[in-house]
């Protein structure tokens, strides 16, 4: 059986989970749940049926005529496959631990049937086979992380959390739509009388883009591809459209972490992979995206490192993670394709942890009712599984590991694994073969390393460590809880280290296999390079040596544990007290924990005072006042001038009498002068 | 016989001091009287060019204008009365309700 | 069935007429409702058998009888591509409305005779194929609209009422000097619309050609409305009732699109040398109309008066799709009038419901609606979302189709008005951050939720908004082929 022809079902079905929940659930109540949780897991078996047909090369490709000139259709390719299965697998335990986590909400009918969709929509932007499909889930999306965020609508900084996070990322949004639109235009005029005619060929499918690459002249290549960027920003909380991430803790905590993990920031950095030769072929693009995704790593985890809030530690680092992955994608200028397997190896091993990560704190929160981490410590006894987990998670946030290989395995959490491949093999190898702002992009990757670390053991020593320090009786999760946990924490601690390097070779062949052999016999990476004016080496990755390169090799790990050391030091042994540096007097402390003045920055001076200040409350002026006031000034200057005019009409009939006699009388003399 | 003239002349008279009485007089009665002045100077041309061309035609007219004069005298002092009942006086520069 | 547009037209007149004589209001909704649905079962029949690929100016269900002969005026009615989906806008969202305003109380026979002539009225604009007849329809359709604004409206009413008559109605005869002057200086002694369209071209004189076409424009241009001529649709809004918005603003204001597409867009090959200055005129009136609209929905205190300049945002994507002249943008853009006049139906009436159970409109006073009144709150933002052009629902594909179009003949004009997208979905998650959530604003009192006779009408347009959204291609490619016909279109 060809399982290519289930495609279609892996987003239908939690669509249909999601129609069947909004009419059945109420009447469900507590097992309105298992609609979703059956649908997606019905996903995630047919992906994983359509990933064991098509391993190790093979495509699953289908295409329908939508409306004038677009068509809907599915693409499945290796970076397809790998991000299903991952968006499922997460997504089911996701929904699997919300089953106890939501038990007690109200409205977890809403919940489970909110989360299908959110689910669906995601599978949608991944098997998307055109870039305008791909636009449209990807609004959806959107839509999902709005209704979501404000879950808990009657909370008023939830809908306004979530009326954030849907506008900053429609920011992004549009500047996607208008890279689509200028995308379309270069189709139109360039590609469109090469291949002769509409209705042959889909301008906006990607396997069209990407075969007449060439022709698209590579200024507007550029624009483009910025373009997309900046949606990408947007979706996965790039500096400077992060805003709305740290808010979205508003929502609860398994929705946090399904957007974290599993589905919508995740979309950013596979959009950037899924148009990688678009990327490559356009000169500069990809620098600006490994500076953006780099000091984004750095810019989020300082932040991440004064807040109190456990969910919002967690926020940051998700955005200082992504930025590693764009950055990742970033160093593809020099090391090509490659770059495309790190980032998206990252993305997966995140996908786990962080979504263990959340996950625990969500357990967390749930046993001591609060998000801020100086009402918790001493949980360790009392929450042992969610200690572990979330000590293997943070591990592997972190990137604790040796760099030493035993084979193909490598030693270390997943973590650190496809952190210290996107930092050594990536960036360093980017600034090895002289990739412009080689070192500072390393920089970045080493010093948010460094600072990742402090924060995560910083977390967790407050949560489980020292004194306890509130009365409430803190106790284990139920079981439907600490599973999903477990397979998180042993896939954070292991899923790296085993399946390295088959990932990244099976990666390759994304942009390595017959169809673009066709384009481009040479090599389709490497000759959109050269019009990029990238130089790919013959052996772009740098193979370091321990023996060599030690000190190059040992700094992500040193990083790492130094980290783990100061936090260790501070906050569990508590050598010394930051209350010294920690409080607001302190401006560099003040600057962090106001987060740069974003808030002021975006929502007070951008949105209130800008655009509705000045620009619609002008508008408003100039509305009632001007253009409206010129509509209103002509009928009463026509009233005006009636109200001055009717005073002829005196109502004395001797007024008429004697107007009409000067009246004749002056129609007389006006006909006598001609006789005269 | 007089030239046709002579009686233009007159008629012009007599309605030119109808048309200054209607403009200046300020009693009700004395205007209504003015206009049969008017009128009458009217029926004098009528009258005269009848005779002038020696035809039927303007006799005619005069006993129309002279039965109307009857009627809109009728009307007019009826409400002259009406008036006078409501104000105790026809002064028209009272009567001037009909305006803006 | 040679009569079947006669039919359509007439049954609601008929309809109306009846209504009025009712005595109660059990049986003025039932006739109306009879006389505005049957219209419908017509116009789907006639639409499944239309045939879409001759689709632009070939006309189809044609009637013609010959009215006064010596001037060459017909009674002469017909479809095409352009207008078959906006006839099928109008049948749909008249018995709508009607639906929606069951639970009227206050002269229920004169209220729902009036939207009955109302639909008539817009049958006729978009069936008329003579420009005499043309006209009467399109005055015909004030009447109604004025009557509704100044018995049913708000405090207000007088005020926005006469605006309402007097800009619209100067406008109108602007429009017919304009008509007169193309029957004059064609010298073809008939009004029939597509001969004179033909002999359009032929006037020697290319100032007059232009002085006609802006006059017949600035016609179209104010029912549409765009700005600067716009400022008399919120006051209309805000004093209407909701039933005569849902009206005004889902169909009369479709009919100056529509005037756009019928007669201008075929007048522009003809326009000689000041053709592109036409275009950039066109293109600089959309753009401002939606930037300028946009931000003025964000400064509105008002919700009604805030959809209502939502309502002049989107059709100045109609503006823009037919200035950029090619047959992605003008499709998109016919598409836009179809789309928007589902999607702001549905936001009119959820405002509505609203000012019915709340008794207030202004948005401050409003919060956590969503806590007491779940099934409006899920309606509404259905329809806010379809608004902000959400993807997967209609007004998505309208406005890409309308951008990507116009980005290909007049690409800085396309990414002005995208600036206008950010904006749009703020001051609808605002509004509606305000509005529905947040904790449930006490002072309100106790409001009902939807009533089963405003759920209807409203599910049905979000199911319609969401099934023209995945599936466009019923409507859209009559559109497309539509648009591809008319002459100078690429």
């Amino acid at each position: 059986m060809d399982f290519g022809t289930l495609a279609f079902l892996i987003p239908t079905l939690p669509v249909i989970a999601f129609v069947l929940t909004l009419a059945f659930g109420n009447k469900l109540q507590s097992r309105a749940g298992y609609i979703s949780i059956v649908a997606i897991a019905l996903s995630f078996l047919i992906s994983v049926l359509i990933f064991l047909q098509i391993y190790p090369h093979g495509t699953v490709e289908q295409s329908a005529h939508w409306f004038s000139v677009l068509n809907v259709g599915i693409f499945i390719d290796p970076l397809a496959i790998v991000m299903l299965l991952m968006v499922t697998f997460v997504s089911l335990l996701i929904h699997i631990y919300a089953l106890g986590y939501m038990s007690h909400d109200p409205g977890k009918t809403r919940y489970f049937a909110e989360t299908a969709l959110f689910t669906a929509a995601m599978l949608g932007v991944i098997l998307a086979d055109n870039i305008l499909q791909f636009f449209i889930a990807w609004e959806l999306v959107g839509l999902c992380s709005y209704l979501l965020i404000g879950f808990w609508f009657r909370k008023p900084s939830a809908a306004a959390a979530a009326k954030k996070a849907f506008l900053t990322t429609r920011v992004g949004d549009v500047l996607f739509l208008a890279g689509i639109v200028i995308l379309y235009f270069n189709m139109y005029t360039h590609v469109l009388p090469e291949v002769g005619g509409h209705g042959t060929v889909y301008l906006l499918q990607f396997k069209t883009i990407f075969e007449h690459l060439t022709l698209i002249p590579t200024d507007q290549l550029t624009i483009i591809t910025l373009l997309f960027f900046g949606g990408a920003v947007g979706k996965s909380g790039q500096f400077p459209l992060h805003v709305w991430l740290p808010d979205a803790m508003e929502g609860p905590t398994t929705v946090s972490a399904l957007i974290h993990a599993a589905t919508m920031v995740t979309a950013g950095v596979y959009l950037v992979a899924r148009t990688f030769p678009m990327f490559i072929a356009a000169p500069e693009s990809l620098i600006i995206v490994a500076l953006i995704g780099g000091f984004t790593a750095l810019f989020a985890s300082t932040m991440g490192l004064v807040m109190n809030d456990i969910k919002r530690v967690l926020a940051f680092s998700t955005i200082s993670q992504l930025g590693y992955m764009m950055m990742g994608l970033g160093v593809g200028a020099i090391i090509g394709a490659e770059a495309v397997g790190f980032a998206m190896f990252h993305l997966i091993n995140h996908a786990f942890f962080k979504a263990c990560l959340f996950l625990c704190a969500g357990s967390v929160i749930h046993a001591v009712g609060t998000n801020d981490l100086r009402e918790m410590g001493g949980l360790f006894g009392k929450m042992k599984i969610t200690a572990t987990t979330m000590l293997f998670s943070s591990l592997a946030l972190a990137g604790i590991g040796i760099p030493v290989s035993i084979g193909a395995i490598k030693l270390g959490t997943s973590g650190f694994v496809s952190k210290d491949a996107i930092i050594l093999e990536g960036a360093y190898s980017y600034l090895h073969f002289g990739g412009a702002y080689g070192s500072l992009i390393f920089f970045f990757g080493v010093a948010a390393a460094l600072l990742t670390s402090i924060y995560t053991f910083r977390l967790w020593f407050m949560a489980f460590t020292g004194k306890p320090r509130q009365e409430r009786h803190a106790h284990e999760s139920p079981l439907s809880m600490t599973v999903p946990l477990m397979i998180l924490a042993v896939l954070a601690l292991v899923f790296g280290a085993l399946t390295f390097s088959p990932f990244i070779h099976y990666l390759e062949t994304t942009y390595e296999n017959e169809f673009f052999e066709e384009i481009d016999p040479n090599g389709y990476i490497h000759g959109l390079a050269e019009r990029g004016g990238y130089h790919i080496p013959e052996e772009p990755i740098v193979h370091l040596d321990l023996a060599h390169d030690t000190l190059i090799m040992m700094l992500p790990v040193i990083a790492g544990l130094l980290g783990f050391i100061i936090s260790w030091a501070i906050y569990h042994k508590r050598l010394f007290s930051v209350a010294s540096i920690g409080n607001m007097r302190n401006p560099l402390f003040r600057i962090l924990a106001k987060r740069y003045y974003q808030h002021e920055i975006f929502i007070e001076l951008i949105s209130l005072k800008f655009t509705y200040g000045v620009l619609a409350l002008t508008g408003e002026f100039i509305d009632r006042k001007i253009v409206d006031g010129i509509i209103d000034g002509i009928s009463s200057f026509i009233i005006g001038g009636a109200e001055v005019l009717k005073k002829i009409q005196t109502g004395v009939v001797q007024n008429y009498a004697t107007a009409t006699v000067l009246g004749v009388a002056l129609i007389a003399l006006v006909l006598s002068w001609g006789v005269i | 016989m007089l030239p046709v003239s002579y009686y233009l002349i007159v008629s012009a008279i007599v309605f030119c001091i109808g048309i200054y009485g209607v403009m200046t007089l300020r009693s009700g009665i004395m205007i209504m009287m003015c206009v049969e002045l008017m009128l009458n100077a009217a029926n004098i041309n009528l009258i005269a060019f009848a005779s002038h061309f020696n035809q039927v035609n303007g006799h005619v007219f005069v006993l129309f204008s002279i039965a109307l004069a009857a009627a809109e005298a009728a009307i007019g002092f009826a409400i002259l009365m009406s008036i006078f009942r409501s104000k105790e006086n026809v002064n028209i520069d009272n009567i001037n309700i009909l305006r803006w | 069935m040679d009569s079947v547009l006669s039919l359509i037209l007439f049954i609601p007149l008929i309809g109306a007429a009846l209504t009025l004589f009712t005595k109660t209001r059990e049986s003025a909704r039932m006739i109306a409702l009879i006389g505005s649905a049957v219209p419908l079962i017509f116009t789907v029949m006639i639409y499944l058998q239309f045939d879409s690929t001759k689709a632009f100016l070939v006309f189809q269900s044609v009637e013609k009888f010959s009215w006064i002969s010596n001037l060459g005026i017909n009674y002469y009615l017909g479809v095409d591509g352009v207008s078959m989906p906006l006839i099928l806008l109008n049948a749909i969202l008249c018995p709508l409305t009607v639906i929606y305003a069951w639970g009227e109380n206050k002269q229920p026979n004169q209220f729902f005779a009036l939207l009955l002539v109302l639909q008539a009225g817009v049958f006729g604009v978009f069936m008329a194929l003579d420009f005499f007849l043309f006209y009467i329809f399109w005055e015909l359709t004030l009447i109604p609209l004025y009557f509704l604004i100044s018995i049913w409206g708000g405090p207000n009413k007088d005020y926005a009422a006469i605006k309402f008559f007097i800009y619209t109605h100067v406008a109108s005869l602007v429009m017919l000097l304009g008509i007169f002057a193309l029957y004059f200086s064609t010298g073809v002694n008939t009004f029939e619309i597509p001969v004179l369209l033909e002999a359009f071209a032929g006037i020697t004189s290319p100032e007059m050609r232009v002085a006609i076409f802006l006059a017949l424009f600035f016609g179209f241009l104010v029912k549409m409305p765009t700005v600067p001529f716009h400022t008399w649709l919120p006051d209309a809004h805000v004093e209407a009732p909701t039933a005569g918005s849902v009206l005004l603003a889902g169909v009369l204001l479709k009919m100056g699109g529509y005037g756009l597409f019928r007669v201008l867009l075929p007048m522009i090959e003809g326009l000689g040398p000041y053709r592109s200055d036409i275009i950039t005129l066109m293109a600089v009136l959309a753009v401002v109309s939606i930037l300028y609209a946009t931000f003025l929905a964000l400064a509105q205190k008002d919700l009604k008066k805030m959809v209502a300049y939502s309502s002049v945002a989107h059709m100045g994507y109609v503006m823009l799709g037919a200035a950029a002249f090619n047959f992605m943008s003008v499709s998109g853009a016919m598409f836009q009038q179809f789309s928007h006049g589902l999607i702001t139906a549905v936001l009119f009436m959820s405002v509505g419901v609203i000012q019915h159970s709340v008794h207030t409109r202004i948005i401050s006073d409003l919060g956590g609606l969503a806590d007491r009144m779940p099934k409006l709150a899920f309606l509404m933002m259905a329809g806010f979302m379809a608004s902000l052009g959400l993807p997967a629902m209609s007004g998505f594909v309208a406005e890409f189709l309308v951008l990507t179009g116009s980005y290909l003949t007049l690409p800085v004009f396309a990414l002005l008005a995208m600036l206008g997208i950010v904006a749009t979905a703020g001051y609808h998650l605002w509004a509606m951050q305000r509005a529905m959530f947040g904790s449930y604003n006490e002072k309100l009192g106790e409001p009902h939720d939807l009533a089963f006779y405003e759920m209807i009408p409203m599910a049905i347009l979000v199911l319609l908004i969401i099934l023209f959204g995945v599936y466009p291609g019923p409507v859209m490619d009559v559109f497309e082929y539509a648009s591809k016909i008319i002459p100078g279109v690429m």
